[in-house]
């Protein structure tokens, strides 16, 4: 099988426009991402996570090397790559019915069709009842419900996700991870699933939802290791096992290091 | 485009304005018709040596900075009392407000009534429309006082008077600052404004004293010199700006803490 | 001086929130206290009417309202009319102005590089220093109060509108990039919306001063309208009519603001500061 989504040989150096500085964020990095797999990027701060996501997503281009989505080399943003933000990002001045029938409406549905597609993905992400609310009317789990139903609406290829569970309480991203399986396909047919990109920070959350861990390096980000997570599916009854914790360990020594290294660097 | 590009654009830019400006008009063939950039220079050669732009602009520079100074003797200390005494604020500020929302130049024919042509009517509008800025702001200034400071000077046992010099007087002070500059901001637009309209509507050739905006009105109706009122606009626009710079200067130096 | 491109607009915007702000303080007041004031400014103008006993000097109030009420069968609508008609064509000229500039300041660096250092040259030249000027272009007429209004009103929306346009959300923009929205309809449906609140807050500073324009206007270069009203009835010394127009004019600004404050709590409801902008 040909992989989904594969990087080749990316880095990525920013170069401030007003004063010449040179950050280089990403070290030749290459990686490939299978249909229907679910694979997590960790690393410790700085080590370039978000921006490799963003060169998938097509918000910015690679100094050097390229991504391709079904062997097509991506240049900008596409309906087929969806994306959910660390923020939510969620348009504050729309309700979330007008919010989740954005994409279908930028597509050019009719308002009959696109209502009915959002209304779909409201319900199937639990959000029923409150189309008529509005962004800052909701409580932070909601938005990235909310968050997540607009980028189903798309029915997307690809989901790439950037820390989208960091902004919320512990225990409410227990369950929307749990949500988040379900409606990946966590419990059935494995043909059915999308490829998924999740960048996050917790190794936790990488081992619990993942079938690959890409784990990066720090300054510039360089790919460390893969590890490949073989706990079956589904993963429902397998948070906080020994086995889930022993891929944590091992990921954890690998970046360890570097992390706290991060915490001096970003106090100084 | 980096920022040193952006820093150094403007002026060859401005200079091809110049330049192409210059060559429509006298290409056109009416220079009496039209302004030029080399007619403006020697407008402004003619007027400053022989005088009339410096009177001019003294003349209501004066007006402006008497009208100003009136306008803060009276409102900053009206601005404390109404921020401090809320029986006082709710008293007066419907009569504030809606005063306020009267523009300025309107009161000129009261006013000529009133206080005649001799530049008193004119002072009358400048102190009017820098009346304003300094109450509002004042207000906000002494209600922006933070409060612990006050109970902690107290505690310390310092006297009403000690609290008022040394409490309120600096923590209001960068607000009523900022109400100074905008008041003179206001004085000065309001100065042109009411010699403007007194210029032009009182034709009694009344002998008031000449400021700028007489200055314009007299260059248009009687000189005639096209070149001469856009300098005069220039003019304008230089002390409005010379203004704002120096009370911020003056603003950073009384509160260097801000 | 700093050049960076935001220093004009952040000035511009610090000076319209304290200029909002400066409104706030009013509207804690209750209704009763406000007629029981007016009641007493009354009072004191009819004293000292009765003081000076010359009704052409001080027209006491009752006169000054019976002219108006005499007023409003005779010039005053068609005064009125004139005047919103001039405030409506350089507003709504300079509003539109001033937010095409900024959009095509927003998109084009190099435009924005021109435009900035223009604006903060032409801006301390107050709409009042061009009547010359105007009166030579148009004469005496709709003219000059209408190209008074457009240039006062172009400056707080165009700095306003390019502030509240870079300060738009960038994840905002690639979310409506990811979910397929043209470049036209992420201008229509993302930047404009994100921006509205501090567009709304330039147009009502826009209003502001160009009310104020529009008396300026009207009061030097036109032959019509409240502001040209005012010297004609001087003319006759008819102070009583006077005093009513001036207070016509009072009134009239303080309806239009309101009505813009309140349009402006309506749109910005769902933003962060949609509850200050409701003072």
């Amino acid at each position: 099988m040909d992989a989904k989504i594969e990087g080749v040989g990316l880095s990525k150096t920013y170069v401030s426009a007003r004063t010449g500085d040179r950050v280089e964020a990403l070290r030749d990095i290459s990686f490939r991402i299978m249909p229907n797999e679910f694979v997590s990027i960790v690393g410790p701060s700085g080590c370039g996570k978000s921006t490799l996501l963003s060169l998938v997503a097509g918000f910015v281009s690679p100094s050097a090397g390229k991504v391709l989505v079904d062997a097509v080399a991506v240049s900008a943003p596409d309906p087929r790559r969806g994306v959910m933000f660390q923020e939510y990002a969620l348009f504050p001045w729309r309700t979330v019915l007008g919010n989740v029938e954005f994409g279908p409406l930028a597509q050019g549905a009719s308002p009959a069709a696109r209502r009915a597609v959002a209304q779909r993905y409201i319900d199937m992400v639990g959000l029923a009842g409150f189309e008529g609310r509005y962004p800052h009317e909701l409580s932070g789990g909601m938005r990235q419900r909310c968050a997540l139903a607009r980028l189903l609406a798309n029915e997307p290829e690809v989901w790439l996700m950037d820390e989208p569970l960091a902004a919320v309480d512990l225990q409410t991203r227990n369950i929307l991870q749990d949500e988040l399986l379900r409606l990946w396909g966590d419990a059935g047919d494995p043909a059915s699933r999308r490829a998924v990109m999740f960048v996050t920070h917790g190794i936790d959350e990488a081992v619990y939802l993942s079938d690959r861990v890409i784990v990066l390096g720090r300054r510039p980000g360089q790919v460390k290791d893969v590890v490949s997570i073989d706990l079956p599916r589904p993963r429902r009854s397998l948070r906080n096992t020994a086995a889930a914790g022993r891929f944590i360990d091992h990921i954890w020594n690998l970046i360890r290091d570097e992390a706290a290294q991060a915490i001096v660097e970003e106090t100084s | 485009m980096t920022d040193a590009q952006r820093r150094w654009l403007p002026l060859p830019f401005f200079a091809t304005v110049l330049v192409l400006w210059e060559f429509a008009v006298r290409q056109s063939g009416q220079l009496a018709l039209y302004p030029y950039p080399s007619g403006v220079l020697r407008a402004a050669i003619r007027t400053i040596g022989d005088g009339s732009l410096l009177a001019a602009t003294s003349g209501s520079l004066y007006r402006v900075l008497l009208g100003f100074s009136i306008a803060g003797l009276l409102g900053i200390p009206l601005g404390v009392l109404m921020g401090s005494l809320q029986p006082v604020n709710r008293a007066m500020s419907p009569i504030i407000d809606s005063l306020r929302s009267i523009a300025p130049i309107a009161w000129i024919p009261m006013a000529l009534l009133w206080l005649g042509i001799r530049g008193n009517a004119a002072l009358f509008i400048v102190t009017y429309a820098a009346f304003f800025p300094f109450v509002v702001n004042t207000i906000q200034a002494v209600r922006l006082v933070d409060r612990n400071l006050v109970n902690a000077a107290r505690a310390l046992g310092a006297s009403r008077a000690l609290i008022a010099r040394t409490v309120i007087l600096p923590g209001s002070l960068p607000v009523i600052l900022t109400g100074a500059r905008i008041s003179l901001a206001f004085a000065w637009g309001a100065i042109i404004a009411a010699e403007l309209a007194m210029g032009i509507k009182v034709s009694a050739g009344g002998s008031g004293a000449v400021g700028l905006g007489q200055l314009m009105v007299s260059t248009l109706y009687i000189r005639r010199d096209v070149n001469a009122l856009v300098l005069y606009m220039i003019v304008v626009g230089i002390i409005s700006f010379m203004i704002d710079l120096l009370m911020r200067r003056l603003q950073r130096n009384l509160t260097p803490w801000r | 001086m700093e050049h960076e491109t935001s220093s004009l607009a952040m000035r511009s915007r610090v000076e319209s929130v304290a200029m909002r702000d400066r409104g706030s303080w009013t509207h804690s007041l209750r209704r009763g206290e406000f007629v029981l004031a007016l009641a007493a400014i009354v009072a004191v103008w009819q004293m000292v009417s009765v003081s000076v006993n010359n009704k052409t000097l001080v027209p006491p109030p009752l006169l000054v309202l019976d002219a108006w009420i005499g007023l409003w069968a005779a010039e005053l609508p068609g005064d009125i009319l004139a005047s919103l008609v001039h405030l409506g064509v350089g507003y709504g000229l300079g509003i539109a102005a001033g937010l095409a500039l900024a959009l095509l300041a927003a998109r084009f660096l190099l435009f924005e590089a021109i435009i900035d250092p223009m604006v903060e040259i032409l801006r301390p030249i107050s709409a009042i220093a061009w009547i010359p000027i105007a009166i030579l272009m148009f004469g005496i007429g709709r003219g000059v109060p209408i190209f008074l209004i457009f240039y006062a009103a172009i400056f707080p929306v165009f700095i306003n509108t390019l502030a509240g346009i870079k300060q738009v959300d960038p994840h905002l923009l690639q979310a409506a990039q990811m979910l397929g929205a043209s470049r036209r309809m992420i201008v229509t449906h993302v930047v404009m919306p994100a921006a509205l609140p501090l567009i709304l807050a330039g147009a009502r500073l826009s209003l502001g001063v160009a009310w104020m324009a529009m008396v300026a206007g009207e009061l030097t270069g036109a032959d019509s309208g409240l502001g040209w009203r005012i010297f004609w009835y001087q003319e006759f010394f008819a102070m009583d009519k006077v005093m009513a127009v001036i207070l016509t004019i009072g009134i009239l600004g303080y309806i239009l603001d309101t009505l813009l404050r309140w349009l402006q709590a309506r749109i910005t409801r769902w933003s962060q500061d949609g509850s200050e902008a409701g003072r």
